[in-house]
């Protein structure tokens, strides 16, 4: 190996590589805002004893759980502007795009910890009186959310990973900012190692929160 | 918006198929070389030597703390420069997602290899077997049985993640997908076939899933 290393280059250029971070945290947030609300939706319809509404929903959910998200994204960026005659910014489409497919894993977790809900406490529900829509607000929701938390943190960052996706349709995101500063000072290997750097700084953490969150339910349980 | 047409695709049927094949070549590959590299992973992570844990958890929690497009970027780009040698498309492809899929299932194995009881090694020792046969006919056997559910969504994460080598140029289904929806000015039609070969291959292997575990997990807790 005779390659000489100048990280120079990229430490003089960090500037646009924090910007692309900025992009990147930005559609992760409101992915994660869509994906937490939707996918909490979208259990529930999961769970509708109505084949009318839980056929489409399932549709829904298996697509994109189904299909490679760089399909979806593709899709979304070429698709959804001719179809429905749309025209929203590529951030804002990235951001449905990541967020309908966040929305899809999640209401998988949800409907998991929802299903692992006893069925003794609805029935306490039902004697207190309260009605289904407050039995959802008071007893479903909150164990939900408290039994899914490792799940949807997981979720949550495997996003913010696929969000590097939309650099190959032009959103200026960090990964886009990396290829292109790899092209311009031509040292791929000191940009893609840096940037590789920052998205593991960001995730490791949570992924390590998650082991401690799960450390910490087995030991409760056991 | 003008009318849809779907036989326009049908016209480029072979290419799509030609496509696709490359696509479960790629993966089969990588399916196979990953999970080799996932158990002997797996067994370095529940291993007493300290070097050895260290050095398999850094590699395990760098791929899956990164994403998967930096990972394939940074092998296309510069492993040839670090090594001095010329990788072609396919190779970087392999390379890359056999390293992804290690890590993930390296994961999957570590959670098998825990949940195989004290005892089991306890009788190893009694019967006086040596170290090799005691992974190869009592660890591995029941380490796979456990894993096989999660292996298989592993694979159909692994199939998913292989959209991403066209990225690179690699003419996988994706990528001529999106070539033949730039050359047909008809993307709705053509994305949303590629999408739906993707689905129908990826949904029965994901129903696969449930229907395993529900067997295996009947079949252990006998």
């Amino acid at each position: 190996m005779n390659y000489s290393f100048d990280f120079q280059s990229v430490t003089r250029n960090l500037g646009p590589l924090f910007d692309g971070l900025a992009v990147t945290l930005q559609l992760t947030v409101a992915a994660n805002a869509i994906g937490l609300t939707l996918g909490f939706v979208l259990a529930l319809l999961l769970m509708s004893p109505w084949r009318l509404v839980r056929l489409p929903v399932i549709l829904f959910v298996e697509f994109f759980r189904c299909t490679p998200a760089l399909v979806q994204i593709i899709w979304f960026f070429y698709c959804v502007p001719m179809l429905f005659n749309v025209f929203l910014g590529s951030i804002t489409m990235g951001i449905l795009a990541l967020g309908f497919n966040l929305a899809a894993f999640n209401a998988e977790a949800y409907r998991a910890s929802i299903q692992a809900i006893p069925r003794e406490q609805l029935d306490a529900g039902i004697a207190l009186g309260l009605n289904p829509v407050q039995r959802i607000l008071y007893i479903v929701l909150p164990t939900a959310i408290r039994a899914s938390i490792p799940v949807l943190l997981t979720n949550g960052i495997v996003i913010f990973q696929q969000s590097a996706l939309v650099a190959i349709v032009a959103v200026q995101d960090l990964m886009y900012q990396a290829k292109s500063l790899a092209t311009q000072t031509y040292r791929p290997i000191e940009t893609f190692s840096v940037a590789a750097l920052i998205y593991f700084a960001v995730s490791f953490p949570v992924t390590q929160l998650v082991d401690y969150l799960e450390r910490r339910r087995l030991a409760v349980a056991g | 918006m003008d009318s849809l047409d779907f036989t326009a695709v049908l016209r480029f049927r072979d290419a799509l198929l030609q496509g696709l094949l490359t696509t479960l070549e790629l993966t089969l590959i990588c399916i196979v070389l990953g999970c080799a590299i996932g158990f002997a992973v797996g067994l370095a992570r529940t291993s007493t030597n300290l070097p050895l844990r260290n050095l398999s958890s850094v590699y395990v929690e760098f791929f899956r703390g990164t994403p998967v497009l930096i990972q394939l970027f940074w092998i296309f780009f510069c492993l040839p420069l670090l090594l001095g040698i010329e990788l072609s498309n396919f190779a970087s492809g392999v390379i890359a997602l056999t390293l992804y899929m290690g890590a993930i299932t390296s994961e999957t194995f570590r959670a098998s290899l825990k949940s195989i009881g004290r005892e089991q090694f306890d009788a190893c020792v009694a019967l006086g077997l040596p170290r090799w046969a005691q992974i190869t006919s009592v660890v591995l056997p029941q380490a796979l049985l456990r894993a096989i559910p999660t292996l298989l969504s592993n694979c159909v994460s692994l199939f998913k993640e292989s959209a991403l080598v066209s990225a690179v140029g690699m003419a996988d289904l994706m990528f001529i997908g999106s070539n033949i929806s730039n050359n047909t000015a008809r993307p709705v039609e053509v994305l949303t076939v590629v999408a739906l070969i993707y689905f129908v291959i990826a949904f029965p292997l994901t129903r696969a899933v449930t229907v395993i575990e529900r067997r295996i997990l009947q079949k252990l807790a006998v």
